[in-house]
């Protein structure tokens, strides 16, 4: 049955008509369900992220422009520890003096150094990563941060300051479990943690697939024709 | 020229780190001479805890040998012993004058001719060429057909044509307009393991039924299986690759390429298209080299397969491969289309 177009609406809201509410931004609402992101219940412990009072404002702005800001949706690398959580599959491949760790998205890749690699020669999107073992446990601590990647959609930040202290442990043929340590003195008033369980694909010939995002974004960033102000500022909210 | 300098910081700025740190721990070592390619097959391997052939650490292609035989050596396979020693005399007075800070032609190093990929002829500051090439006495990479060049079908000659004319040229009008590596995808995998000095480096981990390969610009990336599986069905730019071992040979065969051949290449050889099918033999030859042969059988873009064989070079144990962050710093883009609009509305 084709839906008939809708009458242009007159009068004041609110009184025989649906009261104004604050909507997701145009372009999310375009995607329908797929747009949407579903509630969780979190995985910091405490439940509080303790950022210092300016840090918690711009968390706030950062939700409220989440599409122009988020790095994730333009395909950028997108740090540690939001990699392992993301909604896409990662491979451990465990060599002798070296773990890689291969993320679908962005086709991002970590080397944990088991050995002395010395330190980073400028900062990274996704750190520089030393690790240890501690009994059963890989025990890997991440540095030397930019500024640019986030915690999760929710508009989390941190600094160039960032220290992660990451353990995975595992706990069944089947899980890991993961803890992360963050520390930004810039940001936060203490280090606060994450703790999480990792779910094993284990499905015949399973594997990590290209995701070479850029090919979805070059025209949200770009423009149609690729030709866009650099200096013009989109609105979608 | 403007426009070329441009495009070139978004791709290659994150190179820069190794411009600083490979010759200070490299450039002490001399090459080595054209005859140590004989040792093959004398060397055995030392073997990874469970068991395969060691082909780990970080390799680079470091030798002279370009691509396609030159026109002017048509016919000439081998160079004489003289002529390879002149040829080591260049490359150490080469590298002299690029330690001295001498730049592009004052170098004295012919560009594209050199290259095997468009767009690594950029100035000695961003390049990475560590230390005096190899010389070897084979005038080209190619081993078959047994002229040395490429069988480009003469669609693909066309294509390759159109690519040299438009690089760095132009029109830049949408984000499809700039090749594949200016917009940070890649400049495909049939060139990973031996791209020149932009980023050219590869480190090879293996862990028990993979070997994983990355490849430092665009951080291209190969996780091979090696535990006998069946090819999978998805394409993808960089196909589909399974491996198995020929005693101590890895060989990996490619199919279920993605076709991206309407996309821009700087060079078209390396395009993906569905026909394509890659087979590579790596083979360590001695403790710093493996010898890696490629064939390519593509009949979109090729009229028979080829075949190269190419030196690849290891370095020393502590070299790194760095973050290759070219799509999240690629302010090219932006200026490029910028700049191509300022041009047409005559600013």
């Amino acid at each position: 049955m084709a839906l008939r177009p809708a009458p242009s609406r007159t009068g004041p809201p609110g009184v025989g008509r649906a009261t104004p509410t604050e909507l997701p931004a145009a372009p999310v609402r375009a995607l329908g369900a797929v747009g949407g992101v579903p509630a969780g219940r979190g995985v910091v412990e405490g439940d509080e992220i303790p950022y210092q009072p300016w840090a918690a404002a711009r968390k706030k702005e950062n939700v409220d422009d989440w599409l122009t800001r988020d790095p994730e949706i333009k395909c950028y690398l997108p740090g540690i520890p939001r990699a392992t959580y993301m909604p896409y599959p990662f491979q451990i491949l465990q060599s002798t003096n070296t773990i890689l760790i291969a993320y679908e998205f962005a086709g991002a890749t970590r080397t944990i150094h088991m050995e002395d690699a010395g330190s980073s020669p400028s900062d990274t999107w996704m750190g520089w990563s030393r690790g240890h073992w501690e009994g059963d446990t890989l025990v890997v601590d991440v540095t030397s941060f930019n500024d640019q990647t986030w915690f999760d959609r929710a508009g989390n930040f941190h600094s160039d300051a960032l220290h992660v202290i990451e353990r995975y442990t595992p706990v069944s043929p089947y899980h890991l479990m993961y803890e992360a340590t963050i520390e930004d003195p810039k940001v936060f008033t203490r280090p606060w943690k994450i703790s999480l369980p990792l779910y094993r694909r284990f499905e015949k010939d399973a594997a990590v697939l290209e995701y070479k995002c850029v090919e979805f974004v070059e025209e949200l960033l770009y423009g149609q024709v690729g030709i866009r102000d650099p200096g013009a500022d989109q609105t979608h909210k | 020229m403007n426009r070329v300098s441009l495009m070139c910081i978004g791709a290659l700025a994150p190179a820069m780190l190794l411009v600083w740190l490979l010759p200070a721990s490299t450039a002490a070592q001399d090459p080595a001479p054209a005859e140590s390619k004989q040792a093959a097959n004398t060397w055995t391997p030392s073997r990874t805890p469970w068991g395969d052939p060691d082909l780990q650490g970080v390799w680079r292609y470091e030798a002279t040998m370009p691509l396609e035989r030159p026109r002017n050596l048509a016919g000439k396979a081998l160079l004489t012993d003289e002529e390879v020693a002149q040829r080591e005399a260049v490359e150490r007075d080469q590298e002299a004058k690029r330690l001295a800070g001498e730049e592009g032609t004052a170098v004295g190093r012919q560009s594209v001719a050199e290259s095997p990929i468009r767009g690594n002829e950029y100035n000695s500051f961003w390049q990475d060429h560590g230390r005096p090439r190899k010389v070897y006495n084979r005038t080209s990479l190619i081993v078959e057909p047994p002229d040395g060049r490429l069988p480009f079908t003469p669609d693909a000659q066309k294509a390759e044509a159109r690519s040299a004319a438009r690089y760095g040229v132009g029109p830049y009008e949408s984000y499809l307009d700039p090749d594949t590596g200016e917009r940070c995808l890649t400049d495909g995998v049939t060139a990973l393991m031996w791209q020149g000095p932009n980023g050219g480096h590869n480190r090879i981990v293996q862990s028990p039924g993979y070997v994983t390969i990355l490849h430092e610009e665009y951080r291209d990336r190969r996780i091979i299986p090696v535990d006998g599986r069946p090819h999978g069905s998805i394409r993808q730019w960089f196909g589909d690759a399974v491996a198995r071992w020929d005693g101590n040979t890895l060989v990996v065969d490619t199919l279920n390429f993605a076709d991206k051949t309407n996309y821009e290449w700087a060079s078209v050889w390396t395009r993906p298209s569905e026909t394509l099918h890659m087979v590579e033999r790596f083979t360590r030859s001695d403790a710093d080299t493996i010898e890696y042969e490629i064939t390519v059988e593509d009949p979109t873009t090729f009229t028979k397969p080829w075949k190269a064989v190419i030196p690849i070079t290891k370095l020393p144990d502590k070299t790194e491969i760095y973050e290759y962050a070219c799509h999240e710093g690629n302010y090219a883009m932006a200026n490029l289309l910028s700049g191509a609009r300022a041009e047409r509305e005559g600013r």
